[in-house]
């Protein structure tokens, strides 16, 4: 909770330095741990970030350019690997909802609705099973 | 020649397109830990 209340606190501080527009790496996390916290951007179980609902335009461009970053990376290892860039995001989704979604915060796995992480891990799918916390 | 006719059936579920994922458990057990690696050497791809 005190991590969630300084990142907040950071990013009160980078919009009022008017430090969003120019959207530096760090300040795009900040923007999307704030959303992160309250709600309206999640992890999905296919590797990339979702928005539920509707967000500001800073949100929604800073999802964008994170999901295209992790493209990237996604596609880099699938072609080392010899794998589909889908399987390789899907298998670093199992990942992230195991261990990088706390509680309070909303995830989404398939198609599925939104929920949102209470206090025990995740019902992850299936195909997730071996994935180590 | 009723005998060669193939029935197809719709199928019972409606299919689902978007963001379902079809993958092989081996190939989960095999990307583990390059999946681990990536978000643990990436930080800034997957902020909390």
């Amino acid at each position: 909770m005190i991590r969630t209340y300084s990142r907040t606190a950071a990013m009160a501080v980078l919009l009022g330095l008017g430090a969003i527009t120019a959207a530096p790496a760090f300040a795009q996390d900040a923007v999307i741990s704030a959303a992160k916290a309250a709600g309206t951007v999640g992890e999905q179980a296919d590797g990339y970030l979702g928005v539920k609902g509707s967000v500001g335009a800073d949100v929604r461009s800073a999802v964008d350019a994170l999901n295209i970053k992790r493209r990237a990376a996604y596609t880099d290892l699938a072609a080392k690997r010899g794998v589909t860039v889908q399987d390789m995001a899907a298998v670093t989704g199992c990942q992230t909802l195991a261990s990088r979604v706390s509680a309070g915060q909303i995830y989404r796995i398939g198609a599925g609705e939104w929920q949102t992480k209470g206090g025990g891990p995740i019902a992850l799918p299936d195909y997730c099973a071996t994935a180590a916390k | 020649l009723a005998s060669g006719c193939i029935q197809v059936r719709a199928p019972d579920k409606p299919i689902e397109i978007n963001l379902n994922v079809k993958i092989q458990q081996e190939v989960v057990v095999r990307l583990q830990q390059d999946a681990k690696d990536l978000i643990q050497n990436n930080p800034e791809l997957f902020p909390e």
